[in-house]
């Protein structure tokens, strides 16, 4: 194997001096290597090649130095042959053989020959590693190996509480999340997408430049067209804070101290909900844009004129907690926006307790009447089967309206008509059995993925209003 | 013909003629026509405990009151439907939904109210279709089975192969599948490349039921694209009647742009006539690329005998339903809604056959059918090896039970989902 050596301009020094050996390894930044540095470039069939190591005696290649030396050993040689040459001395640094790659040029030569190697490999080199599991592909071999260490344990956590393990379905649920709609900017893509769990800082703006400050606006812009879709306190409470830019900066820490304490009295575990209550990030919001200042200073908003909010939440910490944000058909359920929402007489009075009452507003005047009549089924003779119907979740939303426009379309059409009476079979075994699959305090969270849009149960029919409605 | 469901108990003694034999049902086209005298008075009640030790009943009873209907031996047809109606339920196991839907069309079939039947069944089912429990059924179902994601995985991989370092893209998204295909690929286009291209998606719905939540979903694709740092222009075209009727200008197809056309599930409900001018509509187009999926089962090319298209539907429901059972937890609501979704499937192909309905003519055909109609116009494009690895990782994902059929090397002619060994759905890309 032939090394070239080539003499750059950095190397004054003729070959056979010894440096003295520096005390301390300093790391340099990759690619900026020490100029007295000896600039080797190899081509890529010896960058590649595995055993460039060679013992003089046998001839016989190692991959590494070390192994070399073990070898020679055992050749018992006379102690003067044992010496390394002074010329292994000098510290080496390394040029990538691809002329279009910017580490080509020895001023960005990179310092360790396995460093170079997975550079060439990664950047030009053929993946010949492929992960079984997501079918990413490598060319390092010792990337790929990682890579399938944590490829399918990662989880994915979507604003709206909701875990994933796979990385497909999260993104196709993020996209139609309603938790989508609270979402402030993001700075990149990728970074979004693959560090799952910082999603949540970026919410509270930790990351926003000075950029951003138009991009936060234009996801906030919206809004406003957007009142005929379902109720959204959150949307609404977010337009005020486009309203909200006088206020001055001292109140950010009132905001940020009624904010740390709202957050004790919710349930400390729900950490992932649309609306990050982390501590940390509060505290540490630049306030050098005007968009995150008056984040904090919505909660003072909220907090000024409604200490009885705050109360409300302690009264009613037992209900529908932050995660229920992408609830079905309702409206919020979500506490903290209570907070500004008393600003905003136009959308909800929400009390935690209220709101559970609007939300069945909602779905009743979604699903309509649910009484039909028994008898007009049973004179068709038909049977149903009770067993199955267990779950009252499933009467809700889906057969929103049906009720009412099935019952007319019997009266109208009094055949013994198959299709409609399928329908029917439906109605009279509806029972509203509201499984309260946790304790008395739904107090859900993001450790529990309920359903596939974390939408639980007994947040959206709370058991005892909803019997009023039927 | 008069058909009346509660008929007289005399019908009852068929029941109990032969006790030693194991199929009683059978029986009884033996002794059809000639008038018993009763036995017995007990009948068969609404159990599904049948004495009958064959668990496929079902299919069975169906098949032979297809067949009766197809003589059009009136007193058998009575008989088969009344027993039908006894042992059917939409909520029991496998056999009783499929003798409950399938009774639905059979009936419609035999009084021809199958036209009315379907529009009732289907303004029902738009009335409960809401954006969220739109999105909760499509979702979920994604989630547990990939029949659907199949076909977006695959379509996806090729589309991005196709249009790789093009600057403005043009998707013709002809399909109902509320945009669930493209999150994925706003993502990808998002990381993949340096440079991201624009991309413009035009949605053409087919099927009425989804337009009301069009709006919605097209908010969220905005905001999702937004989200994901990809320019993005969204349109929608719901009027249309027919396929035939899209042109480049309704279509908004600009000459700078790379055209894709994704086609899921929608040449099967362009009438049978018009389906070789719509192929020829996309070349006209001139697309990059066209992918196209589709249900594996031909209702098309049996159209007049009746019995052997209900045989057809019979084995291609059975395995959707199948499949739905063993995918789905046992409550499920969503997957009520889909075999509902089914069932007007099945009577608009079963009974609606010399009406021209409001444009969903969900007369499936094979891929092989397809690949000879699409290779009039274009020349399959094989998948790239990291497309199947992607559609393998994809099915390792889901319960077992899921295998990938590679694409024949003499044909060419796409992929096929397969569920337990039975191909179920075919997907392909095609070019000009």
């Amino acid at each position: 194997m032939t090394e070239e050596v080539i003499s750059s301009g950095f190397i004054q020094t003729p070959i056979g001096e010894a440096n003295p050996p520096p005390l301390k390894k300093k790391r340099n930044l990759p690619g900026t290597p020490d100029p007295e540095a000896e600039v080797i470039a190899l081509s890529p069939k010896t960058l590649m090649a595995t055993n460039r190591f060679l013992c003089e005696i046998c001839g016989k290649g190692f991959q590494r130095d070390q192994n070399l030396q073990l070898h020679r050993r055992g050749h018992n040689l006379p102690w003067k042959l044992k010496q390394r040459t002074s010329k292994e001395v000098r510290k080496r640094v390394y040029v990538c053989p691809e002329k279009s790659c910017v580490h080509h040029h020895p001023s960005r030569a990179l310092g360790d020959l396995t460093g170079i190697k997975k550079h060439f490999c990664r950047k030009h080199g053929e993946k010949k590693w492929k992960c079984e599991k997501c079918s990413k592909r490598y060319a390092v071999q010792s990337d790929w190996k990682a890579h399938s260490k944590t490829c399918g344990t990662r989880e994915y956590k979507c604003d709206c509480g909701t875990i994933f393990s796979r990385r497909d379905s999260f993104i196709t649920h993020r996209a139609f999340c309603d938790a989508l709609a609270e979402e402030t900017a993001r700075v990149t893509a990728a970074s979004n997408v693959v560090a799952a769990n910082s999603i949540n800082y970026h919410f509270v703006g930790a990351s926003l430049g000075p950029g951003m400050g138009q991009h936060f606006a234009s996801m906030f812009k919206p809004i406003s067209t957007n009142n005929e879709t379902p109720a959204n306190p959150i949307r609404q409470g977010l337009s005020l804070w486009m309203g909200a830019h006088g206020l001055s900066q001292t109140q950010e820490s009132i905001g940020n101290n009624n904010l740390q304490e709202i957050h004790h009295q919710l349930n400390p575990a729900v950490s992932s909900s649309g609306l990050v209550f982390t501590t940390d990030p509060f505290v540490s919001v630049p306030c050098s844009n005007p968009p995150p200042i008056n984040y904090p200073l919505n909660w003072d908003f909220g907090n000024k004129p409604s200490s009885n909010s705050s109360e409300e939440l302690t009264n009613n910490s037992s209900s529908l907690p932050l995660s229920n944000v992408a609830k079905d058909g309702g409206s919020q359920v979500i506490s903290v926006p209570s907070l500004f929402s008393t600003q905003h007489q136009s959308h909800q009075t929400h009390s935690t307790a209220n709101m559970s009452a609007t939300a069945l507003l909602q779905k009743a005047a979604q699903m309509g009447a649910t009484t039909t009549d028994p008898s007009f089924l049973g004179s068709f003779g038909l049977k149903c089967n009770d067993s199955q119907i267990q779950d009252g979740n499933r009467y809700c939303s889906p057969y929103g309206g049906t009720a009412t426009s099935v019952a007319t379309a019997l009266q109208s059409s009094v055949t013994d008509h198959l299709s409609t009476l399928n329908e029917l079979q439906m109605y009279p075994s509806k029972r509203r059995h509201i499984q309260v699959d946790q304790d008395s305090t739904p107090t859900t969270g993001g450790g529990q993925t309920r359903d596939f849009l974390g939408v639980g149960i007994q947040s959206i029919c709370h058991p005892s209003s909803i019997n009023g409605w039927i | 013909m008069d058909i009346s469901f509660f008929s007289p108990p005399e019908i009852t003694t068929f029941f109990h003629k032969n006790p030693q034999k194991n199929d009683p049902y059978l029986d009884m086209q033996s002794t059809n026509n000639q008038p018993q005298s009763s036995h017995t008075s007990t009948s068969i009640s609404s159990d599904s405990g049948e004495p009958c030790g064959d668990g496929k009943w079902a299919s069975r009873l169906l098949r032979e009151c297809a067949t009766a209907i197809s003589d059009k031996d009136s007193t058998k047809i009575h008989h088969l439907l009344w027993m039908l109606n006894e042992l059917a339920s939409p909520y029991g196991d496998c056999d009783q939904k499929l003798a409950s839907y399938f009774l639905q069309a059979l009936f419609c079939k035999a009084t021809e109210s199958g036209q009315r039947c379907y529009k009732t069944l289907a303004s029902v089912a738009e009335k409960s279709h809401s954006f969220d429990a739109a999105r909760k059924l499509i979702l979920k179902f994604q989630e547990v089975s990939p029949w659907t994601t199949f076909g977006h995985v695959a379509s996806n991989g090729a589309i991005l192969e196709a249009l790789d370092g093009e600057n403005k893209l043009h998707i013709v998204d002809i399909s109902n599948t509320l945009c669930t295909q493209w999150p994925t690929l706003l993502e990808a286009l998002a990381t993949r490349n340096d440079e991201t291209p624009h991309l413009k998606l035009t949605v053409v719905i087919t099927a009425s039921i989804v337009k009301p939540v069009m709006k919605e979903i097209a908010q969220r694709m905005e905001k999702f694209a937004r989200l994901m740092g990809v320019p993005f222009e969204f349109n929608l075209i719901s009027g249309l009647s027919h396929l035939g009727g899209l042109t480049k200008e309704n279509l908004n197809i600009q000459d700078d742009e790379a055209i894709a056309i994704n086609c899921i599930g929608a040449l099967r409900r362009v009438q049978v006539e018009e389906r070789t001018a719509v192929i020829q509509m996309f070349q006209s187009f001139q697309p990059r690329i066209v992918t196209v999926v589709e249900e594996e089962a031909d209702f098309t090319s049996s159209k007049n005998d009746f019995v052997k298209c209900f045989e057809e539907c019979l084995r291609f429901t059975t395995l959707y339903f199948e499949m739905l059972e063993e995918s789905f937890p046992p409550t499920s609501n969503e997957r009520l809604m889909l075999e509902r979704e089914c069932s007007r499937s099945i009577v608009r192909v079963l009974a609606c056959d010399d009406e021209i309905g409001e444009g969903d003519s969900e007369c499936r055909e094979r891929g092989s059918q397809w690949t000879e109609r699409l290779r009039e116009a274009f020349s399959p494009v094989s998948y790239s090896d990291d497309v199947v690895d992607d559609v393998k990782a994809l099915l390792k994902r889901y319960r077992t039970g899921w295998s990938l059929q590679p694409q024949q090397a003499d044909h060419e002619s796409g992929i096929y989902l397969a569920w337990k060994e039975e191909p179920v759905v075919w997907a392909s890309a095609w070019k000009p």
